[in-house]
């Protein structure tokens, strides 16, 4: 017997605090996610039946560091359990496949990062392409320099917008002053790229009946879809996102309006260019929570935005959508549905 | 785990060596992709999702790889997901690939795994770059030991162990270790690398790729119906503990015991000894077998290395195990868990060629990793309820 | 206040590149650039397979540039030491003549007003080139290509590996509990953590019980005795690569303390030689003197500190024949 697609809800999930520098370790801050996202449901670990973590070596520093994050989840006795090298959304969307096989009811997921601990400058080369790319030390701020200029020219975003989305996002500064800094890397400015973030998240689903067992509203989730493009930038469209945009429909976006949006848009114009492909006028509440702008704890970030929407349909919302990306100039995206009804 | 069928249409993997110099990492995975699509008789047009799985990414030095081989894996416009589970991550490749079919979410999806470790250096990676690194030889000589007083097992089970994957490796095409004139005598003379674990004894690092297509029914019945008989998945699991505590057992780890009932259970395996019919199980050291076949209930506790000196455990035996040599005989470490699912479903597709187990029906495939911390292992059938 | 470890992670990886980055890198050491025809497009860089469908591509190559024009830039005032350029410069699209896709790389234009889309740019060889990315040090404006220093010529032979260095500095916190383990270490005390839910006691300075999933604080800590057993052992042949310390056999033995369940794994021993090391032998704590303190502890690495490892104590060994069990 199987759970239908449908009828799977997150119920709950909770963040760390997010700092600039953490003292812990990534399994003390996955320790006191994963505490506080259950203990509120009434939950203990002995109720989780499966669990998958999302976090990556190069970001930690350490091959296999996602076992000592075993100590984190009570895998004893031993769980049933998984790993992504990918952001915590990824690890959601296998655990929404695996309990849609139905012999399970509750999912852990989690997300976590400490990014203070390398310089992403000298990190993220190691993703590129590795013959023609990474040896120049192709960066991440430079490949989002690039698609900013290229959304520009689509006549999409200009540097005037991008500081407004900086401006809301963050709840501080002015346009104008904004605008009379200096460039880090042209178009962008400091204001358009966001902090580096340590913290973790977790996120607990459940299907069905469990689910309206245990919370009045459950945040179902009603579609869900992730694709990719091809690796080198030189070979896009920057100006475009179409696997956003094919993840989105796949996932049902056109189905009925979202109230709220939470876009994993870690540089300005990748949300702009992220509303536009997904046709968001004004009537959508793009990223209340700051998104990645404000915080972004890699790894977690795009969990975090999922969180944030579930978090809107808790509140009595009824339709958000989420979204998380990976890889140079948004090379993947996946996109989340959540509903207040299943 | 689902009861919706899921069946495994095609099965590809590379010639593994010590050193592909021929191929860059996309080559390298490609060849295994286009040699399982071949196999299912489709083309990269066919698949859903791909599903990447290989070792800690310090191996090559390129961090989430499944990004730069999204378009070379031709996933473009398609889900492109990345598995890391430690040495089971092959095994755990092939499960999340078959739960994307299992949720219904996509048709047809492909599970690809590798390593290619002549770019880096393994002991270097498992030990973070620091000095004085264990290595999985050191990590675990003292399970092994463990396991050697436990059971009374004389030290000769693990000379066999090493001779029998050798000369099965012998009737792989595409096997890295070809050792022709292995022997007994050869193993014990060769240098005792962890103690009790020598040269001969140890896995060879290599670089190599598996894919395995799996689809639906209806694509699985297509299949059978077209004289490709796939391999039904009877049931699967993945199952982890954490790395120590005071009580834990690495020689039997729970974890293995809990995934074993788990896919027993699932696939209505009573007697797992007798119902089925070969193991791949995942053995980069020669005592792993006895260790893994009490631990996956194939025997009693104290008993695995009594099928070993026996020969049940042998290709002519009753329950031959890493028929196809194995990891000792080919470890492209991040591909070696799916290696093993792979082997496992060709043997009950009758497609293992000179290795098959005459008559294979029902066959077990397992990966490990850690401190035989995480399990992976699923049971594949030559049909869906081969137990009548 | 926070203590931070630094740690780097260096290693000389060696890429081999297969026909079609093996062709263009070959090229590249005759001052030549190859594209690759993809339909009707000519690729730059040049790829195995069609970027789109992940065709497999006929190796059908294309001289291209090696001038071209820049279709989009970015201007990186601090480089970082990855770059190819050690003073600012641009990164930039550039489409080389004859090619339909744009390639990345630097271009040395002293100033970012002097960037402008559609600017004509050309390379500037290195004058020994091995058949790298980077033998194109940059691009610079104009049409005429140049070359810094004697022109050693092509590659002898094709070249079909390449060299990448990574090297990555990592600055770690050190948790509380793996700090006040170390510091007590100082006061040679083995420092450990009892699990208030289970009772199972951890050393190590590791701050939490894996079983329980919770974190253990000042409170729960309990000295443990300078005194224990080794259960398990491994010999380990070293493996040669860049970072390794050992060149001969060494010993790491599970050791577990007298009267408790506690098991030190991963354990130096001292005056023991790796071929007289055994199951059952008692052993004694052996701690470094104030002047042998380091940042980095002692012999046991990591929050043990100033344990330097474990020395055979002379007593008679324990005939246990479950101790060998005991390796968590």
């Amino acid at each position: 017997m199987s759970a239908s697609s449908d009828d799977i809800a997150v119920i709950g999930w909770a963040q760390t605090p997010m700092v600039r520098h953490t003292d812990k370790s990534e399994t003390q801050l996955l320790m006191e996610a994963i505490t506080k996202a259950i203990a509120p449901l009434g939950l203990g670990r002995a109720d989780i039946d499966f669990t998958c973590l999302g976090s990556c070596d190069y970001i930690t520093g350490q091959a296999f560091s996602f076992v000592s994050n075993l100590d984190a989840i009570g895998a004893w006795p031993p769980k049933r359990d998984s790993h992504v090298e990918m952001d915590g959304a990824w690890a959601l969307y296998e655990a929404w496949l695996r309990l849609q096989e139905g012999d399970i009811e509750i999912a852990v997921v989690t997300g976590s990062g400490r990014s203070s601990t390398g310089d992403p400058a000298l990190i993220y080369p190691m993703e590129m392409d590795p013959y023609f790319l990474a040896p120049l030390g192709a960066d991440p701020l430079t490949f989002a320099a690039l698609q900013a200029r290229a959304v520009i020219a689509a006549g999409i975003a200009d540097e005037r917008s991008m500081a407004e989305v900086a401006v809301r996002a963050r709840g501080t500064g002015d346009v104008e002053s904004l605008l009379a800094e200096g460039y880090i890397r042209q178009p962008l400015r400091r204001h358009d790229v966001p902090p580096i973030t340590d913290g973790a998240a977790a996120m607990v689903l459940a299907t069905g009946d469990r689910a309206r067992q245990l919370v009045g509203r459950p945040a179902y989730i009603t579609g869900f879809d992730h694709r990719t493009e091809c690796h080198n930038p030189s070979f896009r469209a920057l100006g475009d996102s179409p696997s956003t945009r094919i993840a989105a429909e796949a996932a049902g976006l056109g189905d009925a309006a979202v109230e709220v949006a939470e876009l994993q848009a870690a540089f300005t114009h990748e949300e702009l260019l992220l509303r536009d492909v997904l046709g968001f006028g004004d009537d959508v509440a793009v990223n209340r929570s700051g998104g990645a702008l404000r915080e972004n704890p890699i790894m977690a970030t795009g969990l975090c935005r999922i969180g944030h929407a579930a978090d809107h349909i808790f509140g009595g919302g009824s339709r958000a959508l989420a979204h998380s990306t990976s890889g140079p100039c948004l090379q993947q995206n996946l996109i989340c549905i959540l509903e207040g009804g299943s | 785990m689902s009861t919706t069928p899921v069946a495994v249409v095609g099965v590809g993997q590379t010639h593994h060596k010590s050193r592909r110099l021929d191929v860059s990492f996309g080559g390298l995975v490609r060849e295994a992709v286009f040699r399982s699509l071949e196999d299912a008789q489709m083309s990269l047009d066919d698949i859903d999702a791909v599903v990447l799985g290989k070792a800690p990414d310090l191996f090559e030095g390129v961090m989430k790889p499944e990004l730069y081989l999204s378009d070379a894996l031709g996933a473009v416009g398609k889900p492109m997901f990345r598995v890391h589970t430690a040495g089971s991550v092959g095994g755990t490749t092939a499960i999340v690939a078959a739960s994307h079919v299992q949720a219904g979410k996509h048709r047809t999806v492909l599970a690809v795994a590798f390593e290619k470790q002549s770019e880096g250096n393994a002991q270097f990676a498992l030990g973070s770059g620091k000095g004085a690194s264990l290595g999985a030889g050191g990590a675990f000589a003292p399970f092994i030991r463990a396991y050697i007083q436990r059971s009374g097992a004389p030290e000769h089970i693990g000379w066999k162990v090493a001779v029998k994957d050798r000369l099965n490796a012998l009737k792989n095409t595409y096997a890295h270790l070809k050792i022709e004139d292995i022997s007994i005598e050869k193993v014990r003379a060769s240098p005792m690398m962890w103690e009790p674990t020598r040269f001969l004894e140890s896995c060879p690092s290599s670089d190599g790729a598996c894919a395995v297509v799996i689809t639906d029914e209806a694509g699985g019945e297509a299949a059978a119906a077209d004289g490709r008989p796939p391999a039904w998945i009877l049931a699967s699991s993945s199952r982890s503990e954490p790395p120590s505590f005071p009580g834990r057992d690495p020689v039997r780890p729970a974890a293995a015991l809990q995934c074993a009932a788990d896919v027993y259970t699932a696939a209505g395996i009573t007697d797992p000894r007798r119902q089925i019919d070969t193991a791949e199980l995942y053995v980069p050291f020669s005592w792993l077998e006895p260790i893994w076949l009490e631990a996956f209930g194939l025997a009693d506790e104290g008993a695995g290395w009594k099928l070993v000196d026996d020969g049940t455990t042998e290709l002519g035996g009753s329950l031959p195990v890493n028929a196809s040599g194995g990891v000792l005989s080919s470890n492209p470490i991040g591909a070696s868990g799916l290696l093993r699912f792979a082997e496992a479903a060709n043997q009950v597709r009758g497609a293992a060629g000179e290795h098959q187990v005459d008559g294979a029906k029902v066959a077990l495939g397992m990966a490990y990793g850690a401190n035989n911390q995480y399990f992976s292992t699923w049971a594949v059938g030559s049909s869906l309820h081969p137990f009548g | 206040m926070t203590r931070f470890i630094e740690s780097t992670i260096t290693f000389p990886y060696k890429r081999s590149l297969g026909p079609v980055v093996g062709a263009f890198m070959s090229a590249l050491t005759e001052k030549q650039i190859l594209g690759i025809r993809c339909q009707d497009a000519v690729l730059v860089p040049p790829m195995e397979w069609d970027p789109a469908t992940g065709a497999e591509l006929p190796h059908q190559f294309v001289e291209v540039g090696p001038a071209g024009t820049v279709e989009s830039w970015t201007w990186v005032a601090t480089p970082s030491v990855q770059h190819p350029l050690e003073h600012p410069f641009a990164f930039a699209m550039v489409r080389l003549d004859g090619a339909t896709t744009p390639l990345l790389h630097a271009v040395d234009a002293g100033t970012p007003e002097s960037m402008s889309e559609g600017m004509r740019v050309a390379p500037r060889w290195r004058g020994t080139r091995e058949g790298r990315i980077d033998d194109i040090i940059c691009f610079v404006p104009g049409e005429a290509a140049e070359t810094e220093g004697e022109d050693t010529g092509g590659a002898a032979e094709p070249v079909t590996r390449m060299d990448y260095l990574a090297s990555i500095t990592y600055r770690n916190p050190v948790p509380e509990a793996a700090d006040r383990a170390t510091e007590a270490s100082r006061q040679h005390r083995l420092l450990g953590l009892r699990c208030p839910t289970c009772g199972r006691v951890y050393a190590g300075g590791r701050g939490l019980c894996p079983v329980d999933a919770i974190e253990l604080g000042p409170d729960c800590e309990v000295d443990l005795p300078h005194k224990g057993t080794i259960t398990n052992f491994a010999i380990v042949t070293p493996v040669q690569y860049p970072g390794q310390t050992e060149t001969e056999p060494f010993v790491r033995a599970f050791v577990l303390l007298d009267g408790t369940d506690v098991i030190v794994p991963y354990s130096v021993v001292i005056e023991l030689p790796a071929d007289q090391v055994k199951v059952g032998q008692r052993v004694d704590a052996v701690w470094a003197s104030p002047a042998e303190m380091t940042d980095e502890g002692g012999g046991m690495g990591g929050s043990w500190g100033s344990l330097l490892g474990w020395i055979p104590n002379g007593e008679p060994d324990l005939d246990d024949p479950d101790l060998v069990n005991r390796i968590f």
